[in-house]
């Protein structure tokens, strides 16, 4: 007989309420784990697809507010390139452009002479020649999203565009964009001599501290920031409003499994008003019958995160078919939003015990042995 | 009231419930010493349960001191502390917890007294062979007998080795046979303890094994028959 036995009795004495208490934890759980991976995808998958290209520095312009509405002059590639410990330049465009009038896609628009050409794996077809115009490459699951592939056509505002390869990425956000000639992107879009980004790749050799120093040389051109890539959205208006909207409504959801909690425990507290008496009866401190009781929510908790945490894993899953995100990002929980959900639910839980235990040792021994 | 320094005192004590409207008892002075036997008797509604409660810590009084061992009792942990570890109930309604089996029963009352897991399972097992219960460890309370359960009830009270031991009506629910073997059980133990024994009763037989007999009425003691030298039954 110990506290936990008490407290796991007491719950079987309710099986259909427990097992309802249980499943609203595990779906408020599920919900706080698929947001936390959804708002961590987005970097976690930025991160592997500059890596999988090959970038180690991103120049953008200061304090843009997005990575997609920052603008930095086409000429800043080749001062950088031509400074010590750049090994590659890629000026490039970023935007989501329409294609076929259906949907939007996540679109680059890559300067005849940048990097990462040399690297692009082609999975079918071919890259484009010199000066070759009005042509793309498409990423493995933009194609299978468009349900076309080389030889086909697509429109891009409304420019005829023919695909002649398809690239063989594996990182998420490279398999679902389409990557064009900057100049076309450029000419379509109204932005001549401008690109988004810019992207660098540094010389191995050099130190972390010259890395620095190289970063802070690109910097002095003016009104750019150069941040390594994985933080490229790190400073992203769109992004950060994101992850505030992911974490507020995780806390929403455990909160009401919180409050669960609470108004079940109450319910089995009020019932149990007498046991109660009994405990107090037999010389069980306040601390002891409380400490049961917080046990009992605390149960509830860990059982709704076991059962949340496959629940949330299969909500990620379904993330993934939404053809907004599911192509660019790879949203599986990573094992920190794991634990993070696991002790919200559980810190949560304990605390929606805390106010039905209270109420337990209200009484004294004899009131709680008066109730029927 | 023998000694000068009783177990259990109860000084001037007044219970009053519903903001005085209703007066459970006016200023009672009433003391049991150690291993004393005394039987309280008095018509329903009289103060017998009252007395008990406020002897056993479950009720505050309204007015009046609780010394134990000498010492008031200040708080409601020390009233706790007694309970787990001196002063042993039973009452007419069993008080046993519907979850638990009859062993666990007796074990919860050993919980947070410094025993072991194994020590309070070997103990509640001793305990419940003692009252002739060690067929039916593992039933739950509605699976026993009226008569079963208040033997577990019983070997609860003891678990923790108390020097009182308070029983309000503990046959009240049970059929005459089942009655005469709790009561047989009760002075057996309270014969081999020598335990403090305050049994509240309105049944004039089992009063009648007493050593004192103390008798209320509307919240007064008016009769309280000095300690005679009985032979415990």
């Amino acid at each position: 007989m110990t506290l936990l036995t008490l407290a796991y009795r007491n719950l079987l004495r309710r099986p259909a309420r427990t097992t309802l208490l249980v499943f609203s934890i595990a779906i408020a759980f599920a919900t706080a784990l698929s947001l936390l991976a959804l708002s961590r995808g987005i970097e976690t998958t930025t991160h592997e697809g500059a890596e999988e290209r090959g970038a180690d520095l991103t120049v953008s312009q200061v304090d843009a507010s997005d990575v997609f509405s920052g603008v930095v002059p086409e000429s800043h590639a080749a001062k950088i390139a031509a400074m010590p410990g750049v090994r590659g330049v890629s000026g490039e465009i970023l935007m989501f452009t329409p294609i076929d009038d259906e949907r939007q896609i996540l679109t680059v628009g890559m300067a005849e002479n940048s990097y990462f050409w040399g690297a692009m794996p082609i999975a079918d077809g071919r890259k484009p020649e010199k000066d070759e115009r009005w042509v793309v490459l498409l990423g493995q699951g933009a194609a299978q999203a468009l349900g076309k592939g080389v030889g086909d056509t697509l429109t891009m505002f409304d420019q005829e565009m023919k695909i002649v390869g398809v690239t063989g990425y594996r990182a998420p956000i490279n398999r679902g964009a389409i990557v064009a000639r900057l100049q076309d992107v450029q000419e379509l879009a109204f932005k001549h001599d401008v690109v988004t980004l810019i992207h660098v790749a540094i010389d191995p050799s050099l130190t972390l501290a010259q890395a620095e120093a190289l970063g802070a040389e690109i910097e002095r051109l003016g009104r750019v920031s150069a941040s390594p890539t994985e933080q490229l959205f790190s400073r992203d208006r769109n992004v950060a409003v994101l992850r505030a909207i992911s974490q507020v409504t995780s806390f929403i959801a455990l909160t009401m499994a919180g409050l669960s909690v609470l108004n079940v425990l109450l319910m089995a507290v009020q019932e149990r008003v007498r046991e109660t008496g009994i405990m107090m009866a037999i010389g069980w401190s306040d601390r002891r019958i409380i400490a049961t009781i917080i046990l009992e929510g605390v149960i509830t908790g860990a059982l709704g995160s076991l059962l949340g945490i496959p629940l949330g894993f299969l909500a990620c899953g379904f993330f993934e078919y939404l053809p907004t995100i599911g192509a660019y990002l790879d949203i599986t929980p990573p094992l920190d939003a794991i634990l993070i959900s696991v002790a919200g639910a559980l810190a949560l839980s304990a605390l929606g015990s805390l106010y039905p235990a209270w109420r337990a040792v209200s009484h004294t021994p004899a009131d709680a042995l008066r109730r029927a | 009231m023998g000694s000068a320094r009783p177990l259990i005192a109860l000084k001037n004590v007044s219970r009053a419930y519903d903001d005085g409207a209703v007066v459970a008892l006016r200023g009672v002075d009433v003391a049991i010493d150690e291993g004393e036997f005394a039987v309280i008797t008095g018509p329903s509604g009289s103060g017998k349960s009252s007395l008990v409660h406020i002897m056993a810590g479950f009720d505050r009084p309204t007015g009046g001191t609780v010394f134990w061992d000498g010492s008031p009792v200040k708080n409601l942990r020390a009233w706790t502390d007694l309970r787990r570890t001196k002063i042993g109930v039973v009452f007419q309604e069993f008080l046993l917890l519907p979850t638990l089996s009859a062993l666990e029963n007796v074990e919860l009352a050993m919980v947070g007294t410094g025993l072991s897991t194994a020590q309070r399972r070997g103990r509640a097992k001793d305990l419940l062979d003692h009252v002739g219960l060690s067929a039916r460890l593992g039933h739950l309370p509605h699976a026993l007998s009226g008569g079963e359960r208040q033997r577990v009830a019983i070997a609860r009270s003891i678990s923790n080795r108390p020097r009182l031991l308070l029983s309000d009506e503990p046959t009240g629910n049970l059929d005459s046979e089942s009655a005469a073997q709790v009561i047989e059980l009760l002075l057996a133990i309270r014969k081999e303890t020598k335990m403090a024994f305050v049994l509240v009763t309105h049944d004039e037989e089992i009063a009648a094994l007493g050593e004192r007999r103390i008798r209320i009425k509307d919240g007064l003691i008016v009769e309280d028959e000095a300690p005679k030298a009985r032979a415990v039954r």
